[in-house]
C-alpha cells in the first residue's frame, strides 16, 4: 500500500494579497486628504427682511471691540430680567474672557431656552479666527443661528 | 520537528560556521542559501496602513484650493464644505471663483455669477450663498468689503472655510 507523503499542511499563496494591499495603499495616499476642511455657516446680520416681516425671537448681540472685550446684549427676550441683558466682559490675561462669556450664555440659555440666535458685530480690527472662535463658542452653546454684522 | 521549521530554514548559517577543522569544506552543500521572507508581518504591515489610510479618506474631493501662506481658521463645529461660489483673499487680494476682482468689482462679478445660476436653473430659487475662504489672520474690515458685495449681491448666507480640529 502507497504511503501517503503529502504534505497536510498548506502554504497560502501570499504575493498575491501584497500586491493588491500595494495597490490599495497607492490609491490611498495619492487620494488621502491630509486637512479637513469645513466650513462655519452664518447669515447676513443686515438682511433685506423688513422690520415687520422680521420674527421677535430673542436674540444675542456680541460686540466686539478694538481692544478685545466683549459686550454682551440680550434684546426681545421675555423672560431675561432688563437688568441681566447686558454683559460686559474685560480681557482676561490679553485675552477674551472666553470662560465667562460661556458661563454667561449658559446662564442666559438657562433663563431663556429660547435663545438661539446670536449676531455678532466685530470692531474694524478683530481678526478673523477671534470671530471664528466666537461662532464656534456661540454654536457649542445652543446659539445655532448666527449672523455677523457689517461695519 | 523543530528542524523541519521555518525558522531552521529561513536563517542563513554565518561564514565561521563553515570553517571547520574536521570538514574544511564545512556543510556549504546542505546550507540552504534562499532564506524565507516572513510574509505576513509585511502583510500586517501594510494591513494597518491601509486601515489608517481608509479612516482618513474624505469622499467629498478638494473643493478649496489652500496656497502655501494661507492658514484657515481652526473650528470644532463645521460643517461639510459645500460647492458653492468661493470668494479667496490671498496676499491682500480678492478672488471670486479665481478670477482676480476689486472692491469695485466684486459686486459685479458676484452679479454675473447670481445670473448664471439662475440661467442654468430656470424656475429654482437662488440659493444666495458663497463660502469665504481666508488667513486666520486678516482684519475684520478687508472681510467687510466682500461682506458688504454679498449683501447688495443677494449673496444672504456665508460659509466660512475653516479647519476641523
Amino acid at each position: 500500500m502507497k504511503s501517503s507523503k503529502k504534505h497536510l499542511d498548506f502554504e497560502i499563496n501570499l504575493i498575491p494579497c501584497i500586491d493588491l494591499l500595494s495597490v490599495c495603499i497607492c490609491f490611498l495616499l495619492l487620494t488621502a486628504v491630509w486637512l479637513n476642511v469645513g466650513s462655519l455657516n452664518v447669515k447676513q446680520a443686515v438682511g433685506g427682511q423688513t422690520q415687520e416681516d422680521t420674527p421677535k425671537n430673542p436674540v444675542m448681540w456680541v460686540r466686539m471691540s478694538p481692544q478685545g472685550e466683549l459686550e454682551l446684549d440680550v434684546q426681545q427676550s421675555q423672560l431675561i430680567p432688563a437688568n441681566l441683558r447686558k454683559v460686559h466682559l474685560a480681557k482676561v490675561n490679553s485675552l477674551p474672557d472666553w470662560s465667562g462669556f460661556e458661563r454667561n450664555i449658559v446662564a442666559f440659555r438657562q433663563l431663556d431656552p429660547g435663545l438661539k440666535t446670536g449676531l455678532i458685530q466685530p470692531a474694524a480690527v478683530t481678526a478673523y479666527e477671534d470671530i471664528i472662535d466666537l461662532m464656534d463658542k456661540l454654536k457649542a452653546n445652543g446659539l445655532t443661528d448666527l449672523g455677523v454684522s457689517p461695519l | 520537528m523543530l528542524s523541519d521549521g521555518i525558522l531552521n530554514q529561513s536563517v542563513l548559517t554565518g561564514l565561521l560556521q563553515g570553517q571547520s577543522v574536521i570538514h574544511p569544506r564545512g556543510a556549504s552543500f546542505k546550507r540552504h542559501l534562499a532564506a524565507d521572507l516572513l510574509l505576513t508581518a509585511l502583510i500586517d504591515a501594510f494591513s494597518i496602513l491601509v486601515i489608517f489610510l481608509l479612516m482618513s479618506f474624505s469622499s467629498t474631493g478638494d473643493v478649496i484650493f489652500i496656497g502655501k501662506d494661507q492658514e484657515l481658521p481652526k473650528a470644532h463645529l463645521g460643517e461639510v464644505l459645500e460647492r458653492n461660489p468661493i470668494i479667496k483673499v490671498e496676499n491682500d487680494k480678492i478672488f471670486v471663483e479665481d478670477k482676480e476682482v476689486n472692491v469695485n468689482t466684486i459686486t459685479t462679478e458676484l452679479l454675473s455669477l447670481r445670473k448664471l445660476y439662475t440661467d442654468f436653473h430656470p424656475g429654482v430659487e437662488f440659493p444666495g450663498i458663497a463660502t469665504i475662504q481666508a488667513d486666520r489672520r486678516l482684519k475684520y474690515e478687508e472681510l467687510n468689503k466682500i461682506i458688504l458685495a454679498m449683501n447688495q449681491s443677494g449673496y444672504s448666507d456665508i460659509h466660512f472655510a475653516v479647519v476641523l480640529k
